[in-house]
């Protein structure tokens, strides 16, 4: 079943459509926050963003458009938590650090890992939502609400910095 | 990459279950219960306050004027509630217009029986009678064309599906 056809159900009212949305996408938006935030405020911040997106699916009115309406409510909880957290330019150079997880330095999807986390936060964010949940550069401009040009610039800049943080750990491509 | 090898730690039926008092039935009917309960008695209130013959002493102005501003609070929170907290889903509209549409309906009725009743202010009562039920037909009449709307669209999803 599509996420178009779930979403209408779920609009109608349907408890186990609602349910099989949140059942479908709650690893790709945990997954999401949890590349911005650290394990314990995912959780929470993942939970805050399923709130959301049930009070607001009734007003949703681009059933085909479900995933960057949801990417974009769970940007905006995640970027609520930062700015509640700490001033905005801190909290941008704060959550790499907190991202990291030196335990998982030992294979190769985890030093990707680590390259990942240390790159700046709207850089991440881009790699994220293209290359982890399969966005279009489009449907990222959407999220992040800024220009298509924007998004591409900054996949290029994110590409070339996370190339940068393997080479510098030794990473052969 | 980490969240790729790493998995939610909370399960589905856990995160969907947290959402169970925004989902709750009695949520809905409670927040739309204060926004009608809260508009209705602001009306009827505000038509007695009109149509009271004879000059009033200033403290039943002032009684009035507390017993409109509670109704009005009441309508309000029921609003925000149903705009900004509980999720009212196309079906759940369609009954809460058909319940909007019977409470303008009685209030309108009391309204203008207490006006011929007192033989003032029948003008302005009918006047705000069929402000307030034209308000609730419009709103229901929204409701049923959002439900249809979605209903032919789940037809049609669930057709090319099914090809």
């Amino acid at each position: 079943m599509t996420d178009e056809l779930l979403v209408v159900r779920a609009q109608l009212g349907e408890r186990a459509a609602l349910a099989e949305l949140v059942l479908r996408w709650r690893t790709p938006v945990w997954t999401y926050v949890r590349r911005m935030l650290d394990a314990e405020r995912a959780d929470d911040v993942a939970q805050e963003i399923w709130l959301a997106v049930v009070r607001g699916l009734p007003r949703l009115r681009e059933p085909d458009r479900f995933a960057p309406w949801l990417f974009t409510i769970a940007r905006r909880s995640i970027t609520d938590r930062l700015r509640a957290e700490y001033a905005e330019a801190e909290a941008f150079a704060d959550v790499a650090a907190v991202s990291d997880d030196p335990a998982e330095a030992t294979v190769e999807r985890a030093e990707l890992t680590a390259g990942l986390s240390a790159l700046p936060v709207l850089e991440r964010e881009v790699l994220v939502l293209f290359y982890l949940e399969d966005l279009s550069v489009e449907e990222c401009a959407q999220v992040c609400r800024v220009p298509a040009g924007t998004i591409k610039s900054r996949l290029s800049r994110a590409r070339r910095l996370l190339r940068e943080q393997l080479t510098e750990k030794g990473w052969q491509p | 990459m980490a969240a790729m090898t790493e998995e939610p730690r909370r399960p589905a039926r856990m995160v969907f279950e947290r959402l169970g008092p925004v989902l709750s039935p009695w949520a809905r009917i409670r927040a739309v219960a204060a926004a009608l309960a809260g508009l209705a008695g602001t009306v009827f209130v505000a038509a007695l306050w009109w149509s009271e013959p004879g000059p009033l002493p200033g403290r039943t102005h002032a009684a009035f004027a507390v017993f409109t501003v509670f109704c009005l609070a009441w309508a309000g929170y029921g609003g925000w509630t149903l705009t900004r907290r509980v999720p009212l889903f196309a079906t759940d509209r369609v009954i809460a217009g058909w319940l909007a549409v019977a409470a303008s309906t009685a209030t309108a009725v009391l309204v203008t029986v207490v006006a011929v009743q007192r033989g003032s202010g029948l003008l302005p009562a009918v006047g705000v009678s069929v402000v307030f039920v034209g308000a609730a037909v419009v709103l229901v009449v929204r409701a049923h064309a959002r439900r249809a709307a979605l209903l032919r669209r789940k037809r049609r999803l669930t057709g090319e599906e099914g090809r």
